[in-house]
């Protein structure tokens, strides 16, 4: 067991570092560097060789990655080559944000897409199962940046109900944080919440077709409780799969979302640092979501081997 | 030389009321109606009078409040020597006051300086006093010894950006107190606009000895409110500071500003009241916020202008010897002429702008002191003409030209409005769109052969021209060479008689027009949207929303 884990955590360290030499070169690549994007209008030779200079980009890109892996390793993420803030600062304030909206988004998107599927399944064929699968498909097919902006038209602008823009700090007021994330929340959510009501629907029929399902209404419940306590359980798995195949998802909506609702977010972060060619910021935010991925990946890994002792054999081998 | 991209991203369909009002004029004719109506306005009747500033007036307020603004894109650092954002302007507007400022007509005026620069040794040497008793934000009394250090920091620092705005500045001096001397090699003309921009912005010498590269951390000025704090791409917060000399003046607590990159988003805030002002309204959605009993659209003519750049000779890069290219549109001045009479500049501004944005045919605006009939005048539109002088040049038509241009709507609007007018003329406009800062690489390194961009603009005309016409400079993206125009223009840069000055630049301009470097389309307006609830707002034509003596009305 502790060579099967050694080896897993070997790969990781491997595949973080592949993944920071890509993501080093990668941005490095992009046609027009920083100091372009920071001298802006006001860009001359002699400024953007100055700029170039002070940010070191004038150096050979070994020597920038030997440097760039040297201040990883001490713990520091550099500064922004825009604003000058701290890196670390930057993803410490804007993480926050993208979490709660995503969590919040995820527990919108499965108590919605449970009803609607389990309501379509119930009364299938008849009106209610149209008016959810319109819901699924509405949901599927408009872009949620078109949504959004909808939902900001009727909802801020004509009837003042929730805020067109703005976040609180969790820790400062939950109620009016809630208040704030209620709206992206919900337009994040849609698109997901689509998805497990297409899922719950279709895994609710082939269950309540199931013979241990007709073995209970056979033996006198009703077929409320049947549904309810059997039906929607066994469906369950399907949704928490699908759920978590789609985590990635949310986290790449939320860069639309948070642009939209003007969210202090990791995915406005990110999009920002991208067209003005951040290079610290890019890095470290990219970095960050692999090394989130290695980790996700190898705690699955590791518990499928804990669980199942044939993968550890093969790990072994 | 853009750096701007075309504001406003709404998509809007190119209007097809000009085959419905031409059916309607048919119609009403045909039923021998004296009356005629035509929904093609024209840009006075649309745009209407400038409004520059909404004033407090006699109007009853109350002291207090948080402002909230909404700010069209993210400012870069907040350090006065480094920043090179409009937007970082905007900001330090309420907290880093200026030696000297713009007024509602662009003149220079005082601010943190007593009076206008007292020149002698044939302008060489600019000498001017700073008021007393003034503090920073963190109580260090303003000085002149504050002033010499800062602008020495912009002088040398490496990374500075303010270093080629100081001419040929080679002494800086405390010559008293309150006295500044400053000592140059060649006379400056353009010193006291310089001034009035970010190198006029005095930093408290305290913070630059603990903060030194990283200022914009904490930025210390001079100013009606100070720095609270900043979160990245999101929002930058200011409060009222106690230490500033006029704080009576000064009535809210707080302003924050708050980034909002998309226009139409930006227009519902303000609907919504989310946010009480904001900056760079798209066009198509001032109509919208006029209708709004709530809110108000103030108008500024800018200083900048778009065009559409020409690549004459940057084969090596910006800045490197010109190099001839060779196709007819990069050697022959007659083809570029043709382009600029086959565009049709008022229907462009029109149809893509609703007319809230001004035809340009100069690099200097018909508000500034410095437009003469020369600067102003425009090659007129005539597009049968046009084709004639293609002909006459021997090119095989039609003639085929690539542009690049900006990925955003609008900005494609606009580049298939023009390919749609220069056809008639016989030219194949084919529109390249490019990411905005590829685009600005290309631009730099030479890699185009007509770009759409423009220039936010500057209150001295030496800042709309020089570096973009003189041979070699830095922001001839054209690689345009032609001595008389560098003779001009280097002339009046140290000129310091107005109308002297003026007269070489309608000369310079009058050249560039027969040479066309640069394409000259429109210019901007900016557009800022307000609140009715609001007083104390005033925009410019340098572009900077003014914020810092803004009120809330009293209800009622």
């Amino acid at each position: 067991m502790a060579r099967y884990l050694l080896t897993r955590l070997w790969q990781s360290l491997v595949t973080v570092v592949i993944s920071s030499i890509v993501v080093f070169v990668g941005v490095r690549m992009l046609p027009g560097d920083p100091a372009v994007s920071l001298a802006g209008e006001e860009a001359s030779p002699a400024r953007l060789a100055a700029v170039r200079a002070e940010l070191g980009l004038d150096q050979p890109i070994w020597v920038q990655y030997a440097k760039f892996v040297w201040t990883y390793l001490h713990g520091d993420f550099g500064r922004s080559l825009r604003t000058g803030t701290p890196v670390g600062e930057m993803l410490r304030t804007t993480l926050p944000v993208t979490l709660w909206l995503a969590a919040y988004a995820l527990v919108i998107a499965v108590v919605l897409g449970l009803t609607l599927g389990v309501i379509a399944e119930r009364f299938r064929g008849r009106w209610p199962e149209w008016g959810a699968n319109g819901v699924a498909m509405v949901g599927l097919s408009v872009p949620s940046f078109w949504l959004g902006l909808l939902a900001i038209l009727l909802l801020s602008v004509q009837h003042h109900v929730f805020p067109a823009s703005g976040y609180v700090p969790m820790t400062q007021n939950p109620v009016d944080a809630l208040y704030h994330l209620t709206l992206p929340a919900v337009i994040l959510a849609i698109a997901l919440a689509a998805v497990v009501m297409r899922q719950t629907r279709a895994s609710m029929i082939a269950t309540m077709q199931s013979d241990f399902i007709r073995t209970d209404r056979a033996k006198g419940l009703g077929r409320r409780r049947v549904l309810l306590k059997y039906g929607v359980r066994n469906s369950l798995i399907v949704v928490v799969t699908i759920v978590g195949l789609q985590l990635g998802g949310l986290i790449s909506g939320a860069v639309v979302t948070e642009s939209i609702f003007g969210l202090p977010g990791f995915g406005k972060l990110t999009l920002n640092s991208v067209f003005t060619r951040d290079y610290p910021v890019i890095e470290a935010v990219v970095l960050l979501i692999t090394v989130g991925y290695v980790v996700i990946n190898l705690a699955v890994d590791v518990l499928y081997s804990v669980l199942n002792p044939r993968i550890r054999v093969a790990g072994d081998a | 030389m853009t750096r701007i991209p075309l504001l406003g991203r709404r998509r809007r369909a190119l209007p097809v009321a000009a085959p419905a009002v031409a059916l309607a004029l048919a119609l009403t004719m045909s039923a021998c109606s004296q009356t005629q109506t035509t929904s093609h306005k024209s840009s006075a009747d649309v745009a209407g009078k400038e409004v520059t500033t909404i004033p407090i007036g006699d109007q009853k307020i109350r002291d207090g409040g948080t402002l909230t603004m909404g700010l069209s894109a993210d400012p870069d650092a907040l350090d006065p020597t480094t920043s090179s954002s409009l937007y970082t302007r905007y900001v330090m507007e309420t907290m880093c006051q200026k030696l000297y400022d713009t007024d509602a007509q662009g003149a220079i005026v005082p601010m943190l300086a007593t009076a206008l620069p007292t020149l002698s040794d044939g302008g060489k040497v600019a000498s001017f006093a700073i008021k007393q008793g003034v503090k920073f934000a963190d109580g260090t009394p303003l000085d002149a010894a504050a002033v010499v250090t800062t602008l020495k920091r912009d002088l040398t620092k490496s990374d500075s950006a303010r270093a080629s705005e100081l001419g040929s500045l080679q002494k800086i001096q405390a010559s008293g107190k309150y006295q500044v001397t400053l000592t140059f090699k060649t006379p400056f003309a353009p010193l006291a606009a310089s001034l009035a921009d970010r190198a006029g912005m005095i930093m408290s010498p305290a913070a630059l000895a603990k903060e030194g590269d990283h200022f914009a951390d904490h930025p210390v000025c001079v100013g009606p409110f100070k720095f609270v704090n900043r979160v990245p791409a999101t929002s930058i917060t200011v409060e009222k500071d106690p230490n500033y000399y006029d704080a009576k003046d000064v009535h809210l607590d707080k302003i924050v500003y708050k980034i909002i990159t998309d226009s139409s988003i930006r227009a519902a805030n303000l609907k919504s009241g989310d946010v009480q002002i904001a900056d760079s309204i798209a066009p198509s959605d001032v109509d919208d916020l006029k209708a709004d009993k709530d809110l108000t659209v103030m108008q500024v003519g800018s200083y900048g202008y778009q065009g559409i750049q020409v690549n004459i000779a940057n084969q090596h890069g910006v800045g490197t010897p010109p190099a001839q290219i060779d196709t007819p549109l990069a050697k022959s001045a007659e083809v570029r002429q043709a382009l600029s009479m086959a565009i049709d500049r008022d229907q462009l501004v029109q149809s893509v702008f609703q007319g809230y944005y001004d035809p340009a045919c100069s690099p200097i605006s018909p508000t500034s002191a410095y437009a003469t009939g020369a600067s102003k005048a425009c090659p007129p539109y005539d597009p049968a003409k046009a084709k004639k002088m293609l002909e006459d040049a021997g090119v095989k038509l039609p003639l085929k030209i690539r542009m690049q241009t900006t990925n955003t709507p609008s900005s494609l609007q606009l580049a298939q409005a023009i390919q749609a007018q220069v056809k008639q003329a016989g030219f194949d406009l084919q529109i390249d769109p490019v990411e905005y800062t590829t685009l600005l690489d290309n631009d730099d390194s030479g890699k185009f052969e007509t770009i759409q961009l423009g220039w936010s603009g500057r209150v001295d005309p030496n800042g709309n021209t020089f570096n973009f016409l003189t041979t070699g400079a830095g922001n001839n993206y054209s690689g345009y060479s032609n001595k008389r125009v560098d003779q001009l223009l280097t002339a009046a840069s140290s000129t310091t008689d107005t109308a002297k000055r003026a007269q070489l630049y309608g000369q310079a301009i009058a050249q560039v027009q027969k040479d066309n470097p640069i394409i000259y389309l429109y210019r901007q307006r900016n557009l800022t949207g307000v609140s009715k609830k609001l007083a104390g707002v005033s925009v410019y034509p340098d572009g900077v929303v003014r914020i810092s003596g803004a009120a809330f009305l009293a209800q009622g």
